[in-house]
């Protein structure tokens, strides 16, 4: 069972890391792909990622990043595949929101700040799952049912043990989301700065 | 419509998590609870109070052998650390250190050598694991490994846990576990535990863990990170399943727990605290198995930011073996109490370059302490990172000295100790 658990991590990593690496090359060259590309270069950079490539290496390239940052959440991993989705939509700037101001709450308290341990709630509170429930709910009365699909199928994930941890924060956050979410929300405050900038430009009074 | 599927779906996963949460096992009290508290109170009484002074080594009799020495076999690497002890089937006794060119270097292996108490001889040591073969069990990226820390599990296994660290310094550790089904000849494929939420970092092993009466096992771990605090790991073999804080902040790591009753112990911890602070060994309480810890007065013991080892024999006596200084490691002493009274008195001083330069002073570190038939004491620690020291503390020795301590109030406690150090 361990050893399954350790090759679906690993083959996940890999998609990961592919599907990564396959939206930064399209962002620097400014192409649209077709989804039979996508798909060839996901499959093809997939491969290389998780079987051993010899020379120096010891381990798959997905073991060493997956050294590195770990198991990401499912709600990391779903978001980023979900991109390969035809009716892909953004997320939701208030699911940025929340991933941001959750994050800033959560991590100072489970990393030693005072007694309070918040991690602690994911190995088996029920408030805390309810908390996520309704989360989810809010996802789909907001109508981003994704995000209720993502965060259903996290709670799934962390019943049947999917990843090695036994603790439901581990299937929702992760740092990589939280950085990629106030990165997005930066990014956001800033582009509309320039707008408002350029438009004050533009319309000044002469 | 997509919007209806979608709720329906999160029903589903709401019922099994909720029945998930529903399955999980109700929180045990504490095990191995032998103490024999009358015998104690008898023992006690039984010795004369004037005759016994803090400082008062103990005298040696003809009929009690002192405590016997020796070094776990060399694996030819200049640095070893982080020594710990299990008691086999057969009665023997199972080392575990991690061996390399230096402390956290590439080639630093977890090593293992088995001690014949019929024969007094250790056998050659061997590799349990090194970090190639952590790297392929864990599937994972890893730079170093580190304090080896056996536990038994109620079905006989032998259950390993070490740290191992992918990027960074030891605080960047997470801990792993391996199992033995023949005492320790052979390993199964390593697995993670989980014990962080930011990417699993610094979580890391030093004491021995603690049985609950429902089999499995309370592991005190630790963080050095961003706060350096204790943690009371609830395993279920190779999983957490649940954990609790023992302290906050930047003060306290590596506890080392003793379990009073079913549901009472006390963590001693070696205290990091920042310069100007007490130089003192911190303190946790838990009345509820572990559930919840409390901070209490520090222990009236000087503590240089150094490991502390403790141990309760089966007549209730509790041993530490730590530096008894506020700076530096050239110092190891042997201490003991009767838990009635809460007293520690150095009864052995193990290690001491006092009277060195302090170029020419030894590291003495990382003491380990174990029991091997509920009355006796096996002791290991670093002896100047090159070599690992035994000393195995027999049972008449022991309750020697734990006859010969004094008989006072808990109000001269603190006067007592000060004067043992």
């Amino acid at each position: 069972m361990n050893d399954l658990m350790q090759t679906f991590a690993l083959i996940e990593m890999s998609i990961t890391c592919s599907l990564v690496l396959m939206l930064g090359i399209q962002k620097l060259s400014q192409l649209k792909f077709p989804l039979a590309a996508k798909l060839l270069l996901l499959f093809v950079l997939t491969n290389l990622f998780f079987w051993r490539l010899g020379m120096f290496m010891e381990l798959p390239l997905a073991a060493y990043v997956r050294g590195v940052v770990g198991d990401l959440s499912i709600v990391s991993t779903l978001l980023l595949w979900s991109t390969l989705l035809p009716s892909h939509k953004g997320a939701p700037l208030a699911f940025k929101w929340s991933i941001a101001i959750i994050a800033l709450c959560f991590y100072p308290f489970a990393l030693g700040l005072s007694m309070i341990d918040p991690y602690a709630w994911g190995y088996g509170s029920n408030i805390f799952l309810l908390a996520v429930l309704l989360s989810a709910v809010i996802c789909a009365l907001i109508n981003w049912t994704k995000g209720t699909w993502i965060i259903g199928l996290a709670i799934i994930a962390w019943v049947i043990h999917w990843h090695e941890s036994a603790n439901l924060w581990d299937y929702l956050l992760d740092p990589l989301l939280v950085i990629w979410a106030i990165f997005a929300l930066v990014s956001l405050f800033l582009q509309k700065r320039k707008e408002k900038f350029r438009s004050g430009y533009l319309f000044r009074p002469g | 419509m997509s919007r209806v599927i979608a709720l329906c779906f999160l029903l589903l996963a709401a019922v099994i998590g909720f029945l998930h949460i529903d399955s999980r096992p109700a929180w045990a009290p504490f095990s191995g609870n032998e103490v024999i508290a009358q015998e104690a109170d008898e023992t006690n009484q039984a010795q004369p109070e004037g005759k016994v002074t803090a400082k008062t080594k103990v005298p040696s009799q003809p009929s009690i052998a002192s405590p016997r020495t020796d070094w776990l076999p060399d694996t030819g690497a200049p640095s070893v650390h982080a020594a710990s002890l299990i008691a086999l089937k057969d009665g023997a006794i199972r080392a575990f250190w991690f061996a390399g060119s230096r402390e956290g270097a590439p080639d630093a292996v977890i090593s293992t050598a088995v001690f014949d108490p019929k024969t007094n001889a250790w056998a050659a040591p061997t590799v349990v694991i090194d970090r190639v073969g952590a790297e392929k069990g864990l599937s994972r990226y890893i730079a170093k490994l580190g304090n080896p820390v056996p536990a038994r599990l109620p079905d006989g296994r032998l259950q390993l846990f070490f740290v191992t660290v992918s990027i960074g310094g030891w605080a960047g550790s997470s801990i792993s576990t391996m199992l033995s089904d023949d005492d320790g000849l052979t390993w199964g494929r390593p697995q993670r535990l989980i014990t962080s939420p930011f990417i699993n970092l610094s979580t890391l092993v030093k004491s021995p863990a603690v049985q609950m009466t429902d089999g499995r096992l309370g592991l005190p771990a630790y963080h050095e990170w961003i706060g350096r605090f204790g943690e009371f790991l609830r395993l279920d073999t190779t999983q957490v399943i649940d954990k609790r804080r023992m302290s906050s902040g930047r003060s306290a790591i590596q506890p080392a727990v003793f379990v009073n009753e079913a549901q009472d112990a006390t963590a001693y911890f070696r205290q990091t605290r920042s310069a100007g602070q007490a130089k003192r060994i911190p303190v946790s309480l838990t009345r509820n198995a572990g559930q919840s810890w409390q901070s209490a007065t520090d222990l009236e013991i000087e503590n240089p930011n150094s490991a502390v080892a403790g141990l309760t024999l089966k007549n209730g006596a509790h041993l530490l073996v730590l530096n008894n200084i506020e700076a530096g490691r050239y110092r190891l002493v042997f201490m003991m109490s009767n838990p009635k009274s809460g007293q520690w008195q150095v009864v052995e001083v193990l290690e001491n370059d006092e009277a060195l330069p302090d170029q020419e002073r030894k590291e003495f570190s990382y003491p380990y302490l174990i029991r091997a038939s509920g009355s006796d004491a096996h002791l290991v620690y670093t002896w100047d990172r090159k070599k690992i020291r035994h000393l195995y503390f027999s049972s008449a020795w022991l309750e020697r000295a734990y006859s010969q301590l004094p008989v006072q109030s808990n109000a001269g406690s603190s006067i007592e100790v000060k004067e043992a150090q």
